[in-house]
């Protein structure tokens, strides 16, 4: 059943955006995520995928078409990276609000200043709040799997939201890895067609977005926060169905790695998860009790399912792939969202920010080590010296 | 775009006021001014195209007039786009049912898409949109209705505004005794001009009521890309009495201010040459919002008008302008 093929995650997210039959494409050349357009606009020149594959005037026109090409009942396609994701920003609201489930890839690129191809994940962080589902992919199986679980999760009539489907430029979108690809009966029994709630159809007219008045303010933005979290359940239906149909179970929300027994753990989202695992065997190997906890969505945030994890352990390193300027604690977006979860619970970790891979440095197993002694310290000694750490810059 | 020609119903021609239809899809019960002529332009715009439209509809005037509390005064679909990107979110519907048609996803004929943009969302901040939208040739009409301002925020200047116009981000003093400075760009050449994919072009105006509903039904008939240019004068941000927007539409026509031609497979063509033309100071004279301008900035104008006649080749004589 199925192939297996090695893809980079760009050509893993092509792969499994042909077999979802998307309709409408909309491309403009950024790196690092421009190769899955590259891709894409072969495989409709070949006539292996039959969708409109519009050459759009700048990202905000990607996503504007893709808006207008939703609202009226199509599958949609688009990415972007860095300054292209936030080019777009000013329809990133509209399309949710319009809840129409377009997606996005973003393959992370650092923001300007300076000019630098390398991952961070800043780009996509900073649209956190525009009301579409966000999490990242850490393979390239990952990333063809997400592509079909987030077309799902949004499409679903409980939810309609778009989906920002993030992965690491060049850690991800550029290293091939192995990747099974499904059948297409089994895509097409997990992804049914798009049946649109309320297309611009004139057999039906129906305006979207009209102008209200601050009284009508609330209840909206009140339907938008409840489709959020109505995806909840929707996104643990759609891992479950996701499992029984290709054979691969994830945890809904967050992954953990040798966390039995652990005293501290590594929080991370994205593809530096990677070298982490390994650093984590290297230090288990050494008597270490270190374990991983792996975020695989952002939007919704899982409060409760962090809660749970978290609260086991006596210390947590929160790995910041991003710049925040200025946030709470000084560290960056995650950490923030980290300390909200567990300020309710009973018991709580010590949590310390670590400020890496920023520019799309790699992260080094040195740095996961330099971490984890941070980390053991803070668990035996009950105290946090600092609640920062810049990578490299530290004694 | 179109890769497999699509079902669409071809929109007859029509001959006299009496003739036109008695339906309406741009219905009563919004907030537009009294004489508001955007609001006359949608509703002629609407009688002509029929029910098998879609509206996009950029922010502007005829977004937040007629969108209240919810409420849309449309018969058909509609659809809010930034005042940024009417051209991209009408492509997307545009290519959404090139797709679906052809994939057998949707079962009806293809819909007349209709973008109605004001002039900032056509000539300025909405220029790129418009211009991605032509150039990719999309099955649709992209209809700039132009009252010279950004009125609906409270009438400042925009670039097809005319030059010696008060507007509140022009305001005339003793440093800046004309107002506004700067010559108005020229949307619809500048569509002709750049977008060799573009089969239609026409400028109207809704002192022309025959004239617009069928240029909008021969936009419709073509397949691809096709813009309008409508002159539809603002009572509120000109400056003069609600019951005179046809008046001064006309007048705009009579003095040449506003021109009406179609770009057709390849050739211009005038549509209302007149015979004499009245000065541009009868014009003028009737709108506050120019009531500030000396005779040497009429005469500046007189002389902007008289070449940009030319070279749409009208060289009929203008009565003496008197002071």
């Amino acid at each position: 059943m199925g192939t297996k093929k090695f893809l980079t995650g760009l050509g893993a997210t092509a792969t499994a955006v042909k077999m979802a039959d998307v309709d409408v494409i909309t491309s403009f050349p950024i790196r690092p995520y421009t190769g899955v357009m590259m891709i894409l606009s072969q495989m409709v020149a070949n006539g292996e995928l039959d969708a409109e594959f519009v050459h759009a005037d700048g990202e905000h026109a990607q996503l504007s078409i893709c808006h207008g090409a939703s609202a009226a009942g199509a599958r949609t396609f688009t990415g972007s990276s860095g300054v292209g994701v936030t080019y777009a920003f000013e329809t990133y609201s509209p399309i949710s609000g319009g809840r129409c489930p377009v997606q996005m890839l973003i393959a992370d690129r650092t923001l300007d200043p300076p000019g630098d191809f390398g991952s961070e994940h800043t780009d996509a962080l900073g649209c956190r709040d525009q009301g579409w589902i966000m999490g990242w992919a850490e393979t390239p199986q990952e990333v063809f799997d997400n592509t079909l679980i987030y077309y799902r999760i949004g499409e679903d009539p409980r939810v309609r939201l778009p989906q920002f489907n993030c992965h690491d430029g060049y850690f991800v979108s550029h290293i091939p890895g192995e990747v099974a690809i499904p059948e297409q009966s089994q895509v097409d029994e997990f992804l049914p067609p798009y049946q649109p709630v309320h297309p611009l159809d004139p057999q039906n007219p129906v305006g979207h977005g009209p102008q209200i008045f601050p009284d009508q303010g609330p209840a909206l933005e009140a339907m938008r926060h409840n489709a959020m979290m109505a995806a909840m359940p929707v996104i643990e239906e759609a891992i479950d169905d996701f499992g029984r149909i290709f054979g691969r179970k994830y945890v809904p929300f967050v992954e953990e790695f040798m966390t039995d027994d652990a005293d501290f753990a590594f929080f991370i989202n994205g593809a530096h998860a990677h070298t982490a695992r390994y650093a984590i065997k290297h230090l288990r190997e050494k008597g270490v009790k270190v374990g991983l906890v792996k975020i695989r969505f952002i939007r919704p945030w899982p409060t409760d399912a962090l809660q749970e994890n978290l609260s086991k352990f006596k210390a947590v390193g929160v790995i910041e792939t991003n710049s925040s300027f200025g946030v709470a604690r000084g560290g960056g977006i995650l950490t923030a969202e980290v300390c909200a979860s567990l300020y309710d619970a009973a018991q709580k970790p010590l949590i310390a920010s670590f400020m890496g891979g920023l520019g799309g440095e790699p992260i080094t197993l040195n740095e996961f080590f330099f971490i984890a002694e941070k980390l053991n310290k803070i668990a035996e000694s009950g105290k946090i010296e600092k609640p920062v750490y810049w990578l490299g810059f530290e004694e | 775009m179109a890769t497999q020609k699509v079902e669409k119903t071809k929109l007859d021609r029509i001959r006299s006021l009496a003739k036109a239809p008695m339906d309406d899809y741009y219905v009563p019960g919004h907030r537009t001014c009294a004489g508001c002529g955007p609001a006359i332009n949608y509703r002629m715009v609407a009688k002509a195209a029929g029910k098998d439209t879609i509206f996009v509809g950029p922010t502007g005037c005829m977004y937040v007039a007629n969108t209240s509390y919810l409420c849309v005064p449309w018969a058909v679909p509609w659809i809010h786009a930034q005042i940024t990107n009417g051209g991209g979110i009408g492509s997307g519907i545009s290519a959404a049912y090139e797709a679906r048609i052809r994939k057998g996803k949707y079962h009806g004929t293809f819909p007349n898409v209709i973008v109605m943009a004001g002039d900032g969302g056509s000539a300025d901040i909405g220029l790129q949109s418009l211009s991605g939208a032509m150039y990719r040739n999309h099955d649709l009409l992209f209809i700039a209705y132009d009252n010279e301002a950004y009125a609906n925020t409270g009438i400042q200047v925009s670039p097809t505004t005319p030059y010696g116009a008060r507007t509140t981000f022009t305001p005339p003093g003793p440093v800046v005794p004309e107002g506004k400075k700067l010559w108005p760009k020229d949307l619809a050449k500048l569509v002709v001009g750049g977008h060799p994919s573009v089969k239609y072009v026409a400028t109207a105006s809704i002192g022309y009521p025959i004239d617009l509903m069928n240029k909008v039904r021969k936009a419709l008939n073509v397949e691809g890309a096709a813009f309008m240019h409508i002159h539809a004068p603002c009572p509120k941000g000109w400056g003069f009495p609600a019951n005179k927007t046809i008046e001064i539409a006309r007048l705009a026509v009579q003095t040449g201010m506003w021109t009406m031609w179609e770009f057709e497979n390849g050739e211009y063509k005038l549509n209302i040459e007149p015979k004499k033309l009245k000065p541009v100071s009868q014009y003028l004279e009737v709108q506050d919002r120019f009531n500030h301008l000396t005779t040497e900035h009429k005469a500046k104008i007189q002389n902007f008008v008289n070449q940009k006649l030319a070279t749409l080749g009208i060289k009929v004589p203008v009565e003496a302008v008197t002071a």
